[in-house]
């Protein structure tokens, strides 16, 4: 068993563990989940230490590390061929920072289950063999096994939101399901689809490996989703055109994109803090991800074609978000609409198709990630102190809780993109990108450009304008002494699980080459592959 | 000292970070502000010995190392030192540290003052990284850095519900010219594919034949569509940053920071950030943009000249006199000739400073009055004031120094780096000929008003009798001379607002060293007689204005309405600040929650819908199925179930009835034989 499948399976051990473990030891579960956690974390950090960053991977196999393909499933049907599904996964530049940030997370997440009370057992149980499955997802270089992993991922979700959430929980958490199950039902269409039209050179029957889709020469000549001479059509549409957008459809659920996203405020309002930094922390990523590995790599004619499209949409998701979260009134669904603005960004860098926007959007991505985990972690403070986060119910808190004020202001500046931190380098970087597209004849106009930049601008206001509502003035709080006896500053435990995140945030700012140093080879690597079809 | 010049930059610039990151772990321990006192003196000995004097007369240096790398370029970070880093550099230096001493008496016992150091700190950290940034990515980050500093401490005392305002505002609209530069950014590195300014521009600041730009340019038109762009978005930058119209409206909010902070940041060095900008991509600028650049200073030192004629508050005064020098400035670049923005940069920042620390001390002292005696009155309002020259002699006299400095009196830097532009623009209209003489006339204008609205604040100040004398003549003497700690650094200043530290020709500004460092060449000719004449003019001006001001203000004769309606109109900004909001910030609240009910209503309606109907479908689906496939089923049950039962009376278990069965069968099967 190789370091990736240890990566991967860690927390499914952990899982088992605290299910055998008894009732009466329920004080362990969270221990038992914050070792594995961390040991995780320990060994995505020597991957990344191992990483060799001249490999760019994309559609090679010779370019990803920590590689195991073991055969899986092999069955004779007869005359549709062989069925060959492969435990395969590896990581390349791409999924490298994910991983890593995915095991960070997860270890912000346990820090902020610490006080959970309801059926523990349960609750870490299922909150580990999540953290398998998006591990999986980031991993897995065979779609078939993606597709369990995304499938997998669902169910603890469900669960989490639906059991351990607020008020409206079952309604949030069905939302968010069937959403989620929406885009992956569909994507299992094109999952067979892309089955019978590629056959693997080697053994000559069909196969669910990713990167032998990604290869034109693999393709079946005259199948549905084949690259030449393919006159397939749905309803007038070109077979692979249309293979393309279910694909992202079923991964801009996920981002989410605007029109899509509504399952994201409500799913988030509802979740536990911990599910919440889970949620806008990794979940959101696998989006991106998504997009870059499967729909990118797999149809790069049509990303060149619809790239015009998804920046537009990227545009939209960014102000369209952004003068939501202006409107909002409870904190919580303002930082949630904030992702939507953040992440419209990721997709806007993507569709640029330049290096610049590519490594923005990977480094937006990883920057989101963590930065969103701590807000919404910070939300929970407050939420966990006086069970109330509406925005004019608190006024004048810098008063009260001077330390906690401080890392709402470093959050806060730090995700509107002050420079320094690392949301401005991934933002810039877009936005650059998105300016550069032009004069690389991708097909992204300047104007959707400036319309991007304009979200940074928004993205001060509705930052600073909370800000001044909640913290800065004479202290006045809707529940009065109560209150402010209930709002005690951060503990130290609460400081732990903050101070790595926005940590974080600053090295990466100040030094980003740690991200773009592994990413170089594969951004040029994907930028080739599509470059043909521009 | 045998540090390399570039090596006692870099020292200048990490050491008040290194203050800063000092206060900010000492916290509350730390509010003497020795350390950051201590840091920006050595700042200024290492800038001033260590590497201006070396650059100024010798060679221009650069350091630089490789940041990060994307696809395949690489970004750079490090330091470039030739005449203007360095010049800008050195001023930062020269102005920070009388304000840190101001600060020490004027910011004594507040209760937040270890954030104060900590923040002043960060502020001199970004500053002085700003001006020596080779990189324009790496200018950008120091250039948003200021803006945050500046916003933290506008925002000090956060419990003033006005200072948050401000601060929040101040932050936005500077996000605004933060776009207009980071557009330029792209712009530029889209067309040109560097942002380092050595490869854009040379060493020097000047284009050399082998520079990026130089060769695009060349293949490029100089006037085509993106060096316009570019070079607009480069002026929106600066525009935020420098307080020009119409983004000028953060700078005269930003008073509520403590007057020490306007002094430094909201005169002297940050607002003059956005025309050290527009100096360092100078060569990128075609005609368009410079005439651009020209209408917005010249609309800006107007429109800012006449809103500080209607203020009461002696620092909003400032403020707008701020905004209008900063319009000369930009006036000065525009017309090509930035060696003039930059001298008046250099003076501006001493007088202004000046002015700014000199406004401290009289609200210092107003405040103590207003504490001693009671009463309620705002210790900022010129009505409250009056006649202080009895008491502040020494405060008159430095605000007397940096008000005839503002008003271009000879023997004053004022006179010399006023009368640079303003001539200067005079022979730039004269070659251009026509309508273009519109500038220099315009801000001739500006220069009188600008006499006059300083006279009448030192009047009003200074002169006449003070409104609360028989309060203090009652108690204790509690309105005398500010603390020596807050009198030697305004003494230090007012002794640089006068022409022997930019020359030693009290008259004739081509013979500042400033000017002479600079060398820029202009493309116009000299107009001999203009440099006679108008600062002739402009003297007299300035005096007829102080004549007036001292009729109305000091004779009493004034003889204007109080609430006439023009002067209410400069009072309030022209309600200039009332149009953004009703347009800007209440129609984006508009919108936005206009959005957020279509998102809750259409968006996620559509989401309910589909829902909704699903929901429908399946019931209906029920229903066929419960009606229908289900009726059917059951009919077919029924069906066999009835016929069975009508079937069933036949077995009764009587004999008798099997029997008659049997018959009818056996007569039936008869019939049928006989039938066929």
């Amino acid at each position: 068993m190789g370091a990736l499948s240890i990566l991967i399976f860690l927390p499914l051990f952990a899982a088992l563990l605290i299910l055998a473990l008894p009732s009466s030891l329920k004080g362990s579960y969270r221990y038992i989940a914050l070792v594995f956690t961390l040991a995780q974390l320990a060994l995505s950090l020597y991957m990344y230490q191992q990483f060799d960053p001249t490999l760019g991977g994309i559609n090679s196999i010779s370019g990803y590390q920590f590689v195991e393909q073991i055969p899986w499933i092999r069955l004779d049907l007869g005359q549709l061929g062989k069925l060959e599904i492969d435990y395969f996964v590896g990581i390349d530049g791409v999924s490298l920072p994910l991983i890593v940030l995915s095991s960070f997370v997860m270890l912000m997440s346990i820090g902020a289950s610490w006080h959970v009370e309801k059926s523990v057992k349960g609750y870490f149980a299922l909150l580990m063999v999540l953290n398998m499955a998006v591990m999986g997802i980031f991993a897995a270089l065979d779609f078939f096994l993606f597709y369990v992993f995304y499938e997998v991922m669902l169910l603890p979700l469900y669960f989490l939101i639906g059991i351990w959430g607020g008020a409206r929980r079952e309604y949030a958490a069905m939302k968010f399901f069937i959403y989620t199950l929406l885009g992956s039902v569909l994507m299992l269409l094109v999952i067979v689809g892309l089955y019978f039209s590629v056959v693997n050179p080697a053994s000559g029957a069909h196969t669910f490996n990713i990167l032998l889709m990604m290869n034109p020469s693999n393709y079946v000549d005259g199948s549905f989703f084949g690259f030449l001479g393919n006159y397939h059509e749905v309803f007038g549409v070109p077979a692979r055109l249309v293979g393309f957008i279910v694909l992202f459809f079923a991964f801009a659920i996920k981002v989410p994109i605007v029109p899509l996203h509504t399952w994201l405020p409500d799913a988030h309002v509802e979740a536990p803090t911990p599910v919440s930094i889970i949620l806008a922390g990794i979940l959101l990523k696998i989006g991106g991800y998504g997009i870059i590995r499967v729909c990118y790599s797999i149809f790069p004619d049509i990303a060149a074609d619809t790239n015009w499209w998804l920046a537009l949409i990227g545009v939209l998701s960014i102000v369209y978000g952004a003068l939501n979260a202006l409107a909002q009134k409870d904190l919580k669904r303002m930082i949630a609409y904030s992702s939507v603005s953040h992440m419209g960004f990721v997709l806007l860098g993507i569709a640029s198709l330049t290096a610049e926007g590519l490594s923005g959007a990977m480094f937006q991505m990883v920057s989101h990630g963590f930065l969103s985990a701590a807000l919404f972690f910070l939300v929970g403070v407050l939420y966990d102190r006086v069970h109330d986060r509406y925005i004019y119910n608190f006024r004048g808190l810098a008063n009260i809780m001077p330390t906690y004020t401080a890392y709402v202001a470093i959050a806060f500046f730090a995700s509107l993109g002050l420079p320094g931190f690392s949301a401005f380098i991934g933002e810039a970087f877009v936005i650059i990108g998105a300016f550069n597209a032009e004069a690389m004849l991708t097909g992204v106009p300047r104007w959707m450009a400036v319309g991007g930049s304009v979200g940074i601008l928004l993205s001060a206001a509705y930052f600073l304008w909370t800000l001044q509502r909640m913290f800065f003035g004479q202290t006045r709080l809707q529940g009065g002494e109560k209150w402010r006896l209930a709002l005690t500053d951060l503990d130290t435990r609460e400081k732990i699980v903050l101070l790595p995140a926005l940590a974080l945030a600053l090295v990466l700012g100040i030094v980003p080459s740690l991200i773009f140093d592994n990413l170089n080879a594969s951004v040029i690597q994907l930028l080739d592959t599509i470059k043909p079809y521009l | 000292m045998n540090i390399s010049p570039i090596v006692a930059s870099l020292l200048v610039v990490v050491l008040p970070f290194s203050a800063f990151v000092i206060q900010a772990i000492l916290g509350r321990r730390s509010v003497s502000g020795n350390v950051a006192l201590m840091a920006i003196s050595l700042s200024s000995i290492l800038s001033a010995g260590c590497v201006f004097f070396v650059v100024w007369t010798g060679e221009a240096t650069l350091e630089r190392i490789t940041w990060f790398t994307i696809g395949t370029k690489s970004f750079s970070v490090g330091i470039l030192l030739n005449k203007l880093t360095v010049f800008m550099q050195l001023l930062v230096c020269i102005i920070a540290l009388p304000v840190h001493l101001y600060s020490r008496a004027y910011m004594k016992g507040d209760d937040g003052l270890h954030r104060y150091w900590m923040y002043l700190s960060l502020f001199c950290f970004a500053m002085l990284g700003l001006t020596i940034s080779i990189n324009l990515l790496q200018l950008y980050i120091f250039w948003e850095l200021v803006g945050f500093a500046s916003y933290l401490l506008i925002g000090f005392w956060f419990t003033r519900d006005a200072a948050v305002q401000a601060n929040k505002k101040a932050f936005l609209i500077n996000r605004i010219g933060d776009l207009g530069f980071l557009i330029g950014i792209a712009l530029l590195y889209a067309q040109v594919g560097t942002l380092d300014l050595v490869e854009l521009f040379g060493k020097s600041g000047f284009f050399s034949t082998e520079t990026a730009v130089h060769d695009s340019l060349q293949l490029l038109d100089k006037n085509s569509a993106w060096i316009t762009c570019a070079g607009l978005a480069f002026l929106l930058g600066a525009m935020a940053k420098s307080a020009q119209f119409p983004l000028h409206v953060w700078l005269p909010d930003a008073m509520e920071g403590p007057t020490s902070v306007s002094s430094l940041i909201h005169a002297a060095t940050m607002v003059a950030a956005g025309i050290f900008l527009l100096c360092t991509v100078f060569p990128l600028f075609n005609e368009t943009v410079l005439l651009v650049i020209t209408g917005i200073g010249t609309i800006t030192a107007f429109s800012a000249a006449i809103f500080a004629l209607g203020q009461y508050d002696i620092k909003k005064i400032l403020a707008f006199s701020t905004i209008s020098q900063l319009g000369f400035m930009m006036v000065g670049v525009g017309i090509g000739a930035w060696d003039t923005a930059m001298l008046h940069l250099a003076t501006h920042a001493f007088f202004k400073c000046l002015l700014f620390l000199c406004a401290g001390a009289v609200i210092h002292e107003m405040s103590h009055v207003k504490a001693h005696t009671n009463l309620t009155f705002d210790p900022q309002d010129l009505r409250n004031m009056g006649g202080l020259r009895h008491y502040m002699p020494k405060t008159f006299l430095c605000m007397l120094i940096g008000a005839l400095a503002l008003s271009g009196f000879p023997l004053t830097a004022g006179y010399l780096s006023k009368d640079s532009i303003v001539v200067t623009a005079f022979e730039w209209a004269a070659s251009h000929g026509g309508s273009y003489f519109i500038i220099p006339a315009a801000l001739i204008l500006v220069s009188v008003l600008t006499a006059f609205y300083i006279g009448r604040l030192v009047f009003k100040t200074f002169f006449g009798s003070f409104s609360f004398r028989e309060h203090i003549a009652a108690g204790k003497p509690s309105l005398h001379e500010p603390p020596s700690m807050m009198l030697w650094p305004m003494l230090f200043l007012a002794a640089c607002s006068l022409f022997p530290l930019f020359g030693v020709q009290p008259l004739a500004y081509q013979q500042t060293w400033i000017i002479r460092g600079f060398h820029v060449e202009v493309d116009y000719p000299a107009q001999h007689a203009a440099h006679l004449f108008i600062p002739l003019g402009l003297t007299i001006g300035a005096i007829v204005a102080w004549t007036v001001g001292w009729q109305w203000y000091v004779k009493q004769k004034y003889p204007l309405r109080v609430d006439n309606s023009w002067v209410q109109w400069a009072n309030r900004q022209g309600y200039l600040n009332e149009l953004n909001d009703t347009l800007f910030v209440k129609g984006t609240l508009k919108l936005s929650d206009l959005l957020y009910a279509f998102d809750r209503y259409v968006v996620d309606g559509l989401t309910k819908l589909v829902t909704w109907v699903t929901q429908r479908i399946a019931v209906f689906a029920y229903w066929v199925d419960k009606h229908i496939v289900d009726g059917l089923v059951n009919l077919s049950a029924n069906t066999t179930y009835y016929i069975g039962h009508l079937a069933r009376h036949v077995q009764n278990g009587q004999l008798q009835g099997y029997m008659g069965f049997a018959l009818t069968a056996v007569i039936l099967g008869i019939l049928y034989l006989i039938i066929k």
